[in-house]
């Protein structure tokens, strides 16, 4: 039960003390407080959003002629061209399609790794390694490293908290799961609809409630002494408290109400379109939680009726509605932070767990393609207006700069002041990393 | 000390395009390798090893685990205090705590024999069958609901339930068990219930319907294909522990089971349909009196002599199947108060009210393509309705489906058009329903009943290129016999009294052969590129490659026997491997479910072979295997290990130690329940309907919340519609009913806190519990405290857990201002107790 964590520096309580329950004190100065985790589940494709090829549009309907692997559906079809016209944005003149309006805007803040590579072709596994590292459930989600590391800087919210907007990517819970970190550090599910938590509501005055709680702190404190080596006892311990406080501090965080009217509206709260007011809501909460010092935050997508970002086929409608979904919300979260001072340490990611073939699947969709991708990062100390890396000229396979899931893990960690070859956890007599025993850190993407 | 090789990884490589290889290539050159692993060997006979130590060996199972851990050095663990040892197996066994008399006779007495009985008598109750029960119902994904946009309920689901409770209370052989699954219905002499003559096999076949189905998909071969996928994986985790479903595209990454294997039991279900089964086989006699009596009424009315139409060669019945003839005369269509009145159906019909209007059934084509825009039915009929299925889709409503039936409910004979569209050249089959239970495809079954008289006949199925139909046969002719006539009252008695001896009509989702198809092998998992054909075979690491001699329909059967033959070892390796995690907390092999490749391999092979070979040998009696575990020295150990032992294997991989363990939501919930005797022990039936919040609104939703306290039923017999799942069970990681679940997580969140705070259950019965204390006339804090430690925790309160309770009561009386008669200070007592974790942990 007694896991040996064989973290860094310990925790000299003096040394941080508004942070609550880390293992680990930062290696160096962090640049980011807190991570801001905007997963795209499904795998958008990159090739119509943010890596521009001109020769993609110029062969569109020819046949591929270049090797290429396996897909999902092995339904290949012809080259197919963007349906999208992509402008240069910004004074840093990154390309991005005419998809995000309203993100181009920002152009300037996002450094868009253009190089990505993960390691599988199926969803599941792509979801896994995407949040875990590896490629099969049980690991703990980056976010756990990151909670479990940090500590949560609230004493009221967990430290990772992921938004549910209506859609759990295959994988389940598991990739938001502890896997054998401490339980404290899996990521609490909130609800969009309803009362974000089941039973978040008290049911009897708040003085009279303390009161038990204190007898119980009493009898559980018996009881730990007796069990021993009681991890989960501890941590169920550690709920109890968590939870009394969560009572009033998930409804006031839910209160979106006190956001000044111009805030809704610049992040689309009030949209015709029902996911990009979901979304909306999810990107404000995400600021709110940040605010409220939680240490890592994700947001899953509301549900367009596409199948996610998965578009084997509807390209056209279900690439457009999904990029409806959350463009004006994530630019507004970027300005909103960026004028609230925040965004220079809080850390935004923007990724799906693999990108899309440039050759159709059928005839009007793109098929999984893991070997080269785009995501981008913003804030907590990356170089806003650039670009990394690079595919082929038809967005295939990455051939500069290959940046890989561990990679993105590596830069993550180190931003929040944690090197991630010195952050283990032991574990079946193994010093286990979240980034395995890969990872590198471009000092090209730091600002 | 050496542990297990770390978990193999599917890591692609970082891909040159040029060299990626198919795996399927490989396979046949891989084969034989594969089949080294050591999931596939028989079940291998190994001594029970000597050790240091004789006097820790209660069953030659604590030898094994004691002879490894003497090799590496290690300590077990002493003996669990007895009250520990108690709460344990009260719980493990019958999901219920130990009533305050238990706990004081084995305190009395905790000597090896009291363990005995006290197992014994565990293992008779019928509790058992519920708590063990809930853990089938995780590998067969069980839910009443078939989850998508509508969440359409699945009707008389919970029969199955109530069949694995039964089936576990009557420790039924569990390779018999097995083959009901697989087969129930085609068993040749079923199982049959002695008191109720309910025919108990079929109702296993109930398991391949727990699945997902969407409303409407626009390819139903498509969706057949991802319904079949999951049976298969359900079937293959359940029952063998390997994970077939990942040959679905290409042969295994990484086990010896190929494309190909899929396939072949893929055609064992394609071969398979959906049907409600009838529970209740039928008394011949009864049925040859009944029968007699129905022709001395009705047989007077003119035969034609039509042979029955050759459109309707190959039908077939299930239900009530005596009830269903070529009626060539009348039938007994109404009794009234002075006359009997007859239908007749001129020329030859297949019926379904050959014995009475209120028997039950469905008859069903064989499977057929057609290539014309129409087809005609001749039928007439009353309550009942006619669909065609296509391509295995029952869900046959609209948007896009629901052209595709019709309500017969029209007396004289009369022509049903159904325009084929799309549909033509599909593969499908038409049924025809008189039966009352719900009908997948009826719009009214979500709310609505059917008519207990309800009854169709078919004279003829035309397919045509014409949207008219051939004309019509005669009208119906309705005569009347008079009661007063000796004779015919003489035979209507004889009918009625014959009819009523006849058993009920009711049903419960399961399987039926089709017509017997082999599928080809969908390229990459397509369905609309088919290779070449699988036939019909088991897996070929176990069986050969050689296909199966199915002579007719599906051949379920000869899978069933195949599976469960002798030298199959994943059965009975797979199945104590689970008795063994859930009465440890984890599996010797902590996969429970795959034992392949990507599973682990578990450190007591020969344990785990050992405990199988005894299973076997056992007459498959899971009662005797969890007797002898719960029964040994390796069960009865304290959960906290020796330091030296802790030092070294902290996971406890070695079991030096019992494992600390969470209890499930439901055994959380009942305890409560019983805690607070609210506990309804009554077994079995309708499921209780789940409480929702009353804002929250969702398509699908069932229409009635049910009562907080779920009418005090164990947790087992609550509704389970699999988009609207309890919340406090699924804080307490109830799984998702997606696919077979063997090891439910057991998460540690502030979810739990925040539902044994402020669940309005946790607070309904810690009122109750306070209510009932002070009925009992209980008036002194020491015996209330006493009291509830006692329920709670199976032992007393020490001092210092006397005196902080002591304390809160006071200082609680002092702030409400009340005495010792008002419930309130205990109501918070009980509630505080309960949000301890000692409650919901087992030590």
């Amino acid at each position: 039960m007694l896991p040996l964590f064989d973290a860094f520096a310990r925790t000299n309580a003096a040394s941080a003390p508004r942070v609550s329950g880390g293992a680990c004190r930062p290696h160096h100065a962090p640049r980011a407080r807190a991570v801001i985790f905007l997963y795209m589940d499904g795998g958008p494709s990159h090739v119509d959003t943010f890596d521009h090829k001109p020769r993609l549009q110029a062969d569109d309907g020819k046949p591929w002629t270049r090797p290429k692997a396996r897909t999902q559906f092995q339904d290949d079809g012809n080259i197919l061209g963007s349906p999208w016209r992509f402008h240069q944005r910004g004074q840093s003149g990154l390309f991005i399609s005419e998809l995000f309006p309203h993100l181009a805007q920002s152009a300037d803040r996002l450094c868009v790794v253009n190089s990505m590579v993960a390691d599988f072709s199926e969803h599941t596994n792509a979801n896994y390694f995407l949040h875990t590292g590896h490629g099969l459930q049980g690991r703990p989600s980056a976010g756990a490293w990151a909670s479990y590391g940090l500590g949560c800087e609230t004493e009221n919210l967990p430290a990772f908290v992921v938004l549910n907007g209506g859609l759990i990517p295959p994988g389940g819970i598991d990739c938001f799961g502890n896997g054998f970190l401490p339980a404290h550090s899996q990521g609490s599910l909130f609800r969009m609809r309803g009362e974000p938590l089941a039973n978040v509501t008290a049911r009897e005055e708040r003085d009279r409630q303390r009161q038990k709680l204190d007898l119980l702190s009493a009898l559980d404190a018996i009881t730990l002494q007796e069990s021993g080596s009681a991890d989960a006892i501890a941590a169920a311990i550690h709920n109890q408290e968590l939870a009394f406080r969560m009572q009033a501090a998930v409804p006031d965080l839910f209160d979106l109400a006190t956001e000044p009217a111009a805030v809704r509206t610049r992040y689309g709260v009030d949209d015709p379109y029902e996911p990009t007011r979901t979304y909306a809501q999810q990107c404000l909460l995400a600021r709110r939680l940040v605010e409220r010092g939680v240490r890592f935050v994700e947001v899953l997508c509301p549900d367009t009726g596409h199948d996610r970002w998965d578009q084997h086929s509807n390209l056209k409608k279900g690439l457009a509605d999904n990029c409806r979904m959350v463009d004006q919300p994530i630019a507004a979260l970027l300005e909103d932070l960026a004028a609230r001072g925040m965004l220079d340490d809080t850390l935004v990611v923007y990724s799906g767990e693999f990108g899309r073939t440039p050759f159709a699947q059928g005839k009007n969709g793109r098929d999984h393609n893991p070997f080269g991708f785009t995501s981008w990062l913003a804030g907590g100390g990356t170089a806003g207006g650039t670009r990394y890396g690079a595919t082929d000229d038809y967005g295939y396979a990455t051939v500069a700069d290959p940046f890989t899931i561990h990679d993105l893990h590596a830069t993550m960690l180190h931003l929040l002041g944690i090197d991630h070859e010195r952050f283990t956890f032991r574990f079946g007599g193994r010093d286990i990393r979240l980034t395995d025993v890969y990872g590198k850190v471009p000092r090209a993407l730091l600002g | 000390m050496r542990m297990p090789s770390p978990l193999p990884r599917a890591r692609a490589a970082m891909v040159s395009l040029a060299l990626a290889v198919p795996a399927a290539a490989q396979m046949d050159a891989n084969f034989e390798q594969r089949l080294q692993h050591w999931a596939w060997q028989p079940l291998r006979d190994t001594p029970t090893p000597q050790v240091a130590a004789p006097s820790h060996v209660a069953d030659p199972l604590d030898a094994f685990v004691l002879s490894r851990l003497e090799q590496d050095g290690l300590q077990p663990a002493p003996p669990a205090p007895p009250e520990v040892w108690l709460r344990r197996v009260h719980f493990d066994l019958t999901g219920l705590p130990p009533r305050p008399q238990d706990v004081a006779a084995f305190a009395a007495d905790s000597s090896r024999a009291q363990r005995e009985r006290v197992v014994d008598a565990l293992l008779a109750s019928p509790h058992f069958g519920e708590r063990w029960a809930r853990h089938w119902l995780d590998l067969v994904r069980y839910a009443e609901s078939m989850g998508h946009e509508f969440d359409f309920r699945i009707p008389n689901a919970w029969r199955y339930r109530d069949y694995v409770i039964r089936a576990l209370n009557d420790d039924v052989p569990f390779d018999q068990f097995g083959k009901e699954h697989l087969a129930g219905d085609l068993l040749p002499t079923p199982r049959v219930d002695a008191a109720s003559q309910r025919n108990e096999s079929v109702l296993g076949t109930g398991f391949y319907w727990f699945c997902e189905q969407t409303h409407s998909p626009v390819d139903a071969e498509q969706h057949r294909a991802d319904r079949i996928d999951n049976q298969i994986d359900v079937l293959t985790k359940s029952f063998l522990g390997v994970t077939v479903a990942c040959a679905r595209c290409h042969d295994h990454k990484f086990d010896a089971i190929g494309n190909e294997d899929y396939y072949a039991l893929y055609g064992f279900l394609k071969s398979s349909r959906y049907v409600q089964q009838p529970l209740h086989r039928q008394d011949q006699s009864a049925v040859q009196r009944a029968l007699a009596a129905h022709r001395a009424l009705a047989g007077s009315c003119p035969e034609n002599g039509e042979p029955l139409d050759a459109s309707l060669a190959g039908y077939r019945s299930v239900g009530d199947e005596d009830n269903v003839s070529p009626l060539r005369a009348a039938f007994v269509h109404e009794v009234l108060q002075d006359e009997v009145r007859l239908r007749y159906l001129p020329g030859t019909w297949l019926s379904t009210a050959a014995i009475a209007r209120e028997r039950d059934c469905v008859l069903l084509s064989p499977t057929f393509v057609p290539t014309t825009k129409f087809l005609h039915l001749e039928v007439a009929g009353h309550g009942a309705r006619v669909q065609l299925v296509v391509d295995g889709f029952h869900l046959v409503r609209d948007p896009i489906y629901g052209r595709l039936r019709a309500a017969i409910d029209n007396q004289e004979p009369h022509w049903i058009t159904i325009e084929l569209e799309q549909f033509r050249a599909r593969s499908m089959h038409l049924q025809f329903l008189d039966q009352r239970a719900h009908d997948l495809a009826d719009p009214a079954h979500d709310r609505g009943t059917y008519p207990d008289d309800a009854w169709c006949a078919v004279r003829r199925v035309v397919a045509s290129e014409d949207r008219t139909p051939p004309p019509l046969v005669g009208p119906a002719v309705v005569t009347s016999l008079a009661r007063s006539d000796a004779a015919v009252a003489e035979a209507l008695r004889q009918w009625q009294h014959a009819t009523a001896a006849l058993a009920p009509c009711a049903t419960a989702p399961g399987m039926a052969d089709a017509t017997g198809e082999d599928e080809r092998v969908f390229e990459r998992g397509d369905h609309k590129t088919k290779g070449a054909v699988a036939r019909r075979r088991f897996l070929r690491a176990i069986a050969g490659s050689a296909p199966m001699d199915v002579q007719e329909g599906s051949g379920r059967l000869q899978l069933a026997e195949r599976v469960f033959a002798d030298d199959n070892p994943l059965p009975p390796r797979v199945l104590v491997n689970r008795l063994w995690h859930h009465l440890f907390g984890r599996g010797l092999a902590r996969t429970v479910d795959n034992l392949g490749h990507l599973g682990d391999e578990p450190l007591h092979k020969d344990l785990l072979d050992h405990l199988a070979r005894a299973f076997v040998a056992s007459g498959w009696s899971q009662k005797h295997m969890i007797r002898r575990i719960v029964l040994s020295t390796t069960y009865a150990m304290d959960s906290r290990g020796e330091p030296v032992s802790e030092e070294r294997d902290p996971d406890n991989l070695l079991w030096h130690r019992q494992n600390l363990r969470r209890l499930e939501g439901e055994v959380v919930r009942d305890a409560l329940l019983a805690i607070a005797d609210r506990l309804d022990p009554t077994l079995f039936g309708p499921p209780v309907p789940v409480r929702f919040p009353k804002e929250e609104r969702a398509r699908g939703r069932p229409e009635a919340s049910g009562p907080v306290d779920g009418d005090g039923r164990r947790s087992i017999y609550l509704a389970v519609p699999r988009n609207f799942l309890p919340d406090l069970l699924v804080a307490f990681d109830l799984p998702r009913p997606f696919s077979t679940v063997g090891a439910r997580t057991s998460a540690n969140v502030p979810a739990q806190a925040l539902a044994l705070q402020n669940d309005p259950l946790v607070h309904s019965m810690a009122r109750l519990a306070a209510d009932h204390l002070l009925q009992d006339g209980i008036r002194d804090d020491d015996s209330a405290i006493e009291r509830w430690f006692v329920a709670m925790f199976a032992r007393a309160p020490s001092n210092d857990e006397r005196a902080v309770c002591r304390t809160f009561l006071h200082d609680m009386r002092r702030d409400l201002g009340c005495d010792a008669t008002d419930p309130r200070p205990y109501t918070d007592l009980a509630h505080v107790l309960w949000n301890k974790k000692e409650f919901v942990y087992l030590r």
